[in-house]
């Protein structure tokens, strides 16, 4: 932020009390630019105040000396264009295409490598900037005077093959270091100051659009930086506001996603993000916690109920295989045993033992039972005791085999685990893959343990085992895909919400700048208007009082010219009155209008003590104005002269003219332009004085033979004296209050030389024939010279020459001098 | 001198540079093919309707083309012609000198008409 404006801010501040704000700060970081505004608010520090700020302001006041071109435009051979350099008024006269406007626009080129006439124009038009008739060089050198400083050389030269924008810039002061354009402060100086005023740039400065116009006009307020701050915090603020507004959609999509999610699974760490995502300060913290413990899993009843159908085991096939061969040994065991009544046997050798007691103690004897003679004795002991070892052997080996089974069945039983019916319904409610089956196998497998036969038990286990296995382990793989997918779906979200995290903090970090972004921006808001009004103040006045030099019967009066609004709504607000009606349109104004508005805009701004530029160059202002405007122009651009070197290009004899009758101190400069771009320059006299030079040239200086000057001369004595007659017309005319309109329209009428002199004597041109009467009260010479200068004109005539033109001068100074 | 001869002059003043004529040209350049034209038409007029010679310009103009009647379009150039150079070799109020096209094309059309009358 310069100097200037930061101390008018800080002025303005103290006195409005609000010095100590913690915004004030932002907005002078903002004067800096985007970056300085963003690196104060994030580090509270303020960038260093530039050291050469102030030195634009020593900037010396610079006049042109003269400006050479050659093989530019319309000029071929080199040209040279002196002015005197300081205060004054030159007019450079000549037609459309003499090449003039060549000397305008090579300066515009020297100094800024554009004319802003054909930044719009096409390629084509850009690019035929080199002179037709003059290949390669095409040069532009200025020699200027520095206030204080002395002279300084600009030139411009272009390689042959060099486009516009290209050429060697050297910037020569007079027995000092080679310096630049840059180094000067004219770059910028020439967009805020704009020495360069051409028809084209006028015409369009109000057709623009608003926002051109005023961007045109505030550049010279040295507001810039105003305008900088103003853009910097706006857009500081709506970029905050857009980055917030991103996140807080991400937010949604992902609270969305989160619900959905939460809809089909339960998870704990899904809970807690959308929890978190749904509070107020969007949960932050809390969201980085979550993430960052990567370890959290998730207790969840769910997630618990699948890790325990992970746990479900399934017996060793190796088991099963043992128990079914055991099983199937101990029925075989049974079969062998089968058929043996262990029980009976057992109670047979017990009967027997009891007979053998019963022997022992009451020895011999028939048998007790049956009643046989003598069957008891020591051969039938011997026989028993036999029978009853061979009875009490089958017994307990049946019984072995009995016990034998049923020991091996229980513990081919005990493999055959009951259904963890809790667990199993559990599974159903969250609807695993698999579980229909699984839970069949079960029931079917269970029903081993009813089975008492053991070949059956055996078959059943061996047969029944795979399946039973196979679907308890479909069970666990559907459960484990469950546990993945839950898995697999918080996985996502979780990298979702890891993205946008950071952005997240990011934005609520920008969003707590805001309330110092939104105050900086409303106090300059009200503050910078105040400050641009009071800056435009004096251009405004100046503009008002050239309008009053230029608006010569217009019936629109300017009033107050004011800057408006701000960023995109900004304009210029021309208080414009036609006929007394307020508030009209610029559509009302004719083209002439126009161009003498814009003038009496930006002749004041080209003119502001703050440029470094003395001079202003406006290329061919009078176009479209009408004669009485003119008259106004030459005394505006008079007034301009008086301080700065104003150097106008007009294509007519009209502002030259008005120039001369209103007495106004100027140089005058005539340009035209021979075949193949030899331009000639040389400086004007009135009208009279030029002829007789003119005349008075042929006759000394060329090399023409007599005849062909017996030819020549009468005609441009002839042009003396029509050129007297106007003259005297002209000033009668406007002394008497005639209309410029009027006075041209009597002229064109009179048309030749009689009828012009008729016009001058008596004021009617019809009165031709009391012409001679009246010269002839001049003299009779004077009669004589008007004759001869007359049929001269169209014939030879044998005239002493330097006698004509020394009577034709004194006739035409005579009749300026002598006819009212 | 003859017409011929002025017209020489004529272009030479046009076209060649020469710093003593600076500025001067135009309106010299114009006299002096003007000086052409009306010794070309003068000449027509003695030999082919005497007196004619002694009436008006715009007269003139206007009779020529019954004299020229396979080139009536050359006639009504010439008339352009000598209006353009008739303007520049008077002074007028803000006007400037012609343009050197401008006079070019007028010289072209005397030296026309000076070949063409010269043949009839």
């Amino acid at each position: 932020m310069n100097e200037d404006l930061r101390q008018l801010i800080e002025s303005r501040l103290e006195s409005e009390g609000l010095a100590q704000k913690n915004w004030v700060g932002a907005v002078f970081a903002a004067g800096d630019g985007r970056t300085a505004l963003e690196a104060f608010l994030d580090s509270g520090k303020l960038p260093a105040k530039a050291a050469a700020a102030s030195a634009s302001d020593k900037r010396p006041g610079a006049f042109l000396t003269s400006l050479a071109v050659q093989g530019f435009r319309g000029v071929g051979p080199s040209q040279m264009l002196s002015v005197t350099p300081g205060p004054g008024l030159t007019l450079v006269v000549g037609r459309n295409g003499s090449g003039k406007s060549s000397f305008a626009e090579a300066l515009e080129v020297l100094f800024t490598g554009d004319s802003k006439r054909w930044a719009d124009r096409s390629k084509i038009w850009q690019e035929g900037w080199r002179n037709l008739h003059h290949a390669h060089p095409t040069t532009i050198d200025a020699d200027m005077l520095l206030e204080g400083q002395g002279a300084m050389k600009i030139s411009a030269a272009w390689d042959a093959t060099a486009p516009l924008d290209s050429p060697n810039v050297v910037v020569q002061p007079k027995g000092k270091p080679k310096t630049s354009l840059e180094a000067l402060g004219w770059n910028s100086a020439l967009v805020s100051y704009r020495p360069f005023l051409s028809y084209n740039e006028l015409g369009s400065m109000l057709d623009e659009g608003p926002s051109r116009l005023y961007d045109a006009l505030s550049l010279v307020l040295g507001l810039e930086d105003l305008v900088q701050a103003q853009d910097a915090l706006a857009k500081a603020r709506a970029e905050r506001q857009k980055a917030w507004k991103l996140v807080d959609e991400q937010r949604e999509e992902i609270v969305e996603v989160l619900k959905q999610f939460l809809e089909q699974d339960s998870d704990k760490r899904a809970s807690r993000a959308l929890d978190a995502l749904t509070s107020k300060n969007w949960g932050l913290v809390e969201l980085q916690k979550l993430l960052d413990s990567s370890d959290v899993s998730s207790d969840d009843q769910e997630v618990t109920v699948l890790n325990r159908a992970l746990l479900l085991e399934t017996p060793d096939p190796e088991r099963i295989k043992k128990a079914a061969t055991g099983l199937r040994a101990a029925d075989a065991q049974v079969k062998k045993v089968a058929g043996t009544d262990a029980d009976r046997a057992r109670k047979l050798a017990l009967l027997l033992e009891q007979a053998m007691k019963f022997h022992e103690s009451h020895a011999g004897g028939d048998g007790p039972v049956c009643g046989t003679k003598r069957a008891i004795g020591v051969s039938w002991a011997k026989q028993t005791r036999q029978e009853i070892d061979r009875l009490k052997a089958l017994a307990a080996e049946s019984e072995a085999a009995h016990r034998g089974a049923e020991e091996t069945r229980s513990q081919a039983v005990a493999l055959i685990a009951s259904a963890p019916d809790a667990l199993l319904t559990q599974l159903f409610n969250i609807g695993v893959d698999g579980l229909d089956v699984a839970r069949a196998a079960w029931k079917e497998w269970h029903a081993g343990t009813t089975l008492t036969d053991l070949k059956g038990l055996a078959d059943h286990l061996e047969k029944k085992h795979e399946a039973f296995t196979d679907a308890i382990e479909r069970l666990k793989k559907g459960a484990a895909a469950r546990l993945k997918k839950i898995e697999d779906r918080w996985k996502p979200l979780a990298e979702a919400i890891a993205i946008w995290l950071p952005d997240a903090k990011k934005a609520a970090r920008g969003m707590q700048d805001m309330p110092r972004i939104k105050a900086g921006e409303d106090w300059l808001k009200g503050a910078g208007a105040d400050i641009r009004d009071q800056r435009f103040a004096p251009i405004a006045d100046q503009a008002m009082a050239t309008w009053q030099f230029l608006r010569q019967n217009s019936n629109v009066e300017l009033g107050r010219i004011e800057l408006a609004g701000a960023r995109t709504s900004r304009h210029v607000t021309l208080d414009v009155t036609v006929d007394g009606v307020r508030g009209a349109a610029l559509g009302v104004m004719s083209q002439g209008e126009l161009h003498a508005l814009a003038l009496s805009l930006f002749l004041p701004r080209a003119t502001l003590s703050e440029s470094p530029f003395r001079f202003v160059v406006i290329d061919d202002p009078v176009q479209s104005m009408d004669p009485a405007r003119v008259d106004g122009l030459a005394r505006a651009l008079a007034a301009v002269a008086k301080t700065r070197q104003v150097i106008v290009f007009t294509h007519d004899e009209r502002l030259p003219d008005a120039v001369r009758r209103l007495d106004i101190n100027a140089t005058i400069l005539s340009v035209t332009r021979r075949p193949k771009s030899v331009v000639e320059l040389r400086t004007a006299l009135d009208p009279v004085r030029a002829h007789i030079e003119d005349a008075l040239a042929l006759v000394h200086t060329t090399e023409l033979p007599k005849d062909v000057l017996q030819r020549l001369v009468p005609g441009f004595c002839r042009a003396a004296l029509e050129a007297s007659f106007t003259h005297v017309v002209r000033r009668r005319g406007l002394a008497t209050g005639k209309s410029h309109a009027d006075i041209e329209d009597d002229l064109k009428n009179a048309g030749k030389t009689t009828t012009l002199a008729a016009l001058a004597f008596y004021g009617d041109k019809d009165r031709g024939s009391d012409v001679m009467g009246r010269l002839n009260q001049f003299g009779t010479w004077a009669g004589d010279t008007f004759r001869a200068c007359k049929d001269g004109a169209h014939e030879a005539t044998a005239t002493d020459l330097n006698l004509l033109i020394k009577d034709t001068e004194k006739l035409a100074l005579r009749v300026i001098a002598e006819v009212k | 001198m003859d017409g011929r001869a002025m017209l020489i002059v004529a272009r030479d003043l046009l076209e060649r540079p020469d710093p003593y004529t600076a500025g001067i040209w135009p309106r010299a350049s114009a006299l002096l093919a003007r000086h052409a034209l009306e010794a070309a038409l003068d000449d027509l007029w003695r030999r082919r309707a005497p007196g004619l010679e002694r009436c008006s310009m715009r007269a003139q103009l206007l009779c020529l083309p019954a004299y020229l009647p396979a080139d009536v379009d050359l006639a009504t150039r010439t008339s352009f012609a000598w209006t353009g150079l008739s303007r520049a070799s008077h002074h007028h109020a803000y006007e400037l000198p012609p343009a050197a096209i401008e006079l070019s094309t007028w010289i072209e059309v005397v030296e026309q008409l000076t070949g063409r009358l010269e043949r009839m």
